[in-house]
């Protein structure tokens, strides 16, 4: 079971092992003894607002950036303080940062080379590599800025695992496609993780992406990781307040003030709040006061008192109508813990 | 630039028309005087080419290589010098920057006749001191190209060559240099047209063997009184540099 949190910990083999790494941007935290594990082909998202560090830990963890605490391990090996080129680590940026003077190929093939190969192995490779993502061999000759957006990013996957490397990591790459071709690129992403097996770490600001497809999600805030765990845990039952509301929609109260068994602050996911329900664990009458539809769904919000709720559903009564709106799960939220 | 934009070029083209191509038309009508007689600079209203076939002594084809050849080694060697200044300022940030441009714009914060006093102490006479005098004097300007260049190139790129197994050695080779390309192209016109018009440092370090046209120049024009000899270098000086700007790579001019 991979792990993570703020306190060190030793697992061997991991593909990638952060201890205690810590960074400063001037007076900033940028990241703050953050502890990170990642087993050998696991693929695992990282999930957090703008500048809560997420970048920054993949710069640590490639070379790019010198943690000013703490130890990067990579196969079980220290390699805080190894350069970039010797670490083996594969890296899509987010603005990919291919080269602008080389062609496709070329960008491709610069990894191979710059290792030792010789040119026509290195094209051949990187020939296959293209293929592998899509790219045919007009493109393949074409510069950067003779690509779309989705054969950029196709370019930069293939760059990142020409060189097999041990472990890829992928700084928002697809913050800048649009739905259609982000669910292509994940697809493409998935593919070629089941088929190559590398240990990936994807960082975006995406709950719904981070969700669908790590199979361990990691929530940092402020350089910290809040939580981390298997994405239906963390959305179903978080430990902090934080991570219940940035993984989408979230009724999170007093339970006193509302009305709720227990105490504390609590956390009523809106598709647990039902209108008219039978055995929910409490009762309440609301009024339906706005109406969102979402194509799939609608999200319904209902006055009670001073209190707002929000409730996921296919069909509710017109705004205006008074309801008994009932919770059918409640979760308790940990206090004074992470931010 | 397109439509109305276009008018904001008119100074720009005015200056051209007016400073240079009137310029260059005056001072070659001025080499197409017969030379004047007794105290006379050229003979007013006279047509001649006499100024012209002076040119095609040994003693001016000795000038005008010099010129060629010290504008050749000013635009290298201020390129290079440049290239190294550039190369360690640019990755700089904040106060260290700011030193780092400072100490590369000193040799330009003292009077040039100043500067080349100093120099003249501690370089040799000769050819090579007045090229490395004339270099100390342009790559300055060289540096500050090459600095915006570089620092106009994402950071991204060393980082994705690094990460793809490159050192920095090949990440100077494969990446920054062919992006900084353009920049080098013109710190080498730059060098050129200034190596070309080198007079002080030839006339302060350089011996009465290693004349360039420039200093030619002022010999005709205020010690033998030979204005038409003066403008046809000055004509032949102009073409140099043309020649320059039209052989430049399609980056530079881009």
């Amino acid at each position: 079971m991979p792990t993570a949190g703020n306190a060190p910990s030793c697992a061997p083999a991991e593909a990638i092992r952060l201890e205690g790494v810590s960074f400063r941007h001037g007076a900033v935290r940028a990241v703050d003894g953050v502890s990170l594990g990642v087993p050998p082909g696991a693929f695992v998202t990282i999930l957090g607002p703008s500048g809560c560090g997420k970048s920054t830990l993949l710069g640590i963890i490639a070379g790019h950036i010198a943690p000013a605490a703490g130890r990067v391990l990579l196969a079980g090996a220290d390699a805080t303080r190894l350069s970039p080129e010797a670490r083996g680590i594969g890296m899509v940026f987010q603005n990919l940062a291919l080269f602008p003077h080389l062609s496709a190929i070329d960008n491709v093939a610069f990894g191979p080379r710059a290792r030792g190969a010789a040119r026509v192995e290195a094209l051949s490779r990187a020939r296959a590599m293209l293929a592998r993502v899509g790219i045919g061999d007009d493109e393949a000759a074409r510069r950067p800025d003779g690509l779309s957006g989705g054969q950029r990013q196709r370019v930069a996957l293939a760059r990142a695992l020409v060189t097999r490397p041990a472990a890829l990591l992928l700084d928002e790459p697809l913050s800048s496609l649009d739905t259609h071709l982000r669910s292509q690129m994940l697809e493409l992403v998935l593919r070629l993780h089941g088929e190559t097996g590398i240990a990936t770490l994807m960082v975006t600001h995406d709950p719904a992406e981070a969700m669908a497809h790590g199979d361990i999600l990691v929530v940092m805030n402020r350089g910290k990781v809040v939580e981390s765990g298997p994405p239906r845990r963390l959305y179903d039952s978080p430990r902090s307040e934080f991570t219940a509301g940035f993984l989408g929609p979230a009724n999170i109260v007093d339970a006193a003030v509302a009305g709720l068994p227990g105490s504390g602050r609590v956390l009523v996911r809106p598709e647990h709040l039902e209108i008219n329900p039978s055995g929910a664990a409490f009762t309440r009458p609301m009024v339906v006061a706005r109406l969102e539809y979402h194509g799939h769904e609608m999200l319904a919000t209902l006055a009670d008192g001073p209190l707002r709720w929000v409730a996921r559903g296919r069909g509710f009564p017109p705004v205006g109508t008074a309801v008994v709106a009932g919770a059918s799960r409640v979760h308790p939220l940990e206090t004074g813990g992470p931010p | 630039m397109t439509g109305r934009g276009a008018w904001l070029l008119v100074p720009a083209l005015l200056a051209c028309a007016l400073g240079t191509a009137g310029g260059a038309a005056l001072t070659l009508r001025m080499s197409l005087h017969a030379p004047g007689t007794g105290a006379g600079l050229y003979e007013p209203g006279s047509w001649s080419l006499a100024s012209w076939a002076v040119l095609a002594d040994a003693h001016h084809g000795r000038i005008i290589a010099t010129t060629v050849v010290t504008g050749l080694a000013v635009a290298a060697l201020s390129t290079a010098a440049g290239y190294l200044m550039a190369l360690a300022a640019a990755p700089l940030s904040g106060w260290r920057f700011a030193l780092a441009m400072g100490l590369i714009l000193a040799p330009r914060l003292c009077g040039v006749l100043a500067a080349l006093f100093g120099l003249q102490r501690l370089l040799p006479r000769g050819w090579p001191g007045g090229v490395l005098a004339e270099t100390w004097l342009v790559a300055p300007y060289a540096a500050l190209v090459l600095v915006v260049a570089m620092r106009g190139i994402d950071p991204a790129l060393a980082a994705a060559a690094r990460g793809l197994g490159a050192g920095p050695w090949l990440v100077l080779a494969r990446v920054v240099w062919p992006l900084s390309l353009p920049a080098v192209a013109l710190c080498l016109q730059l060098g050129w047209v200034w190596g070309l018009g080198a007079f002080l440092g030839p006339l302060f370090l350089g011996g009465p063997d290693q004349a360039t046209l420039a200093v030619e120049m002022q010999r005709e024009l205020f010690d033998l009184g030979r204005w038409p000899r003066a403008a046809a270098d000055g004509v032949v000086l102009s073409l140099l540099c043309l020649m320059a700007f039209a052989a430049s790579p399609r980056g530079a001019r881009a």
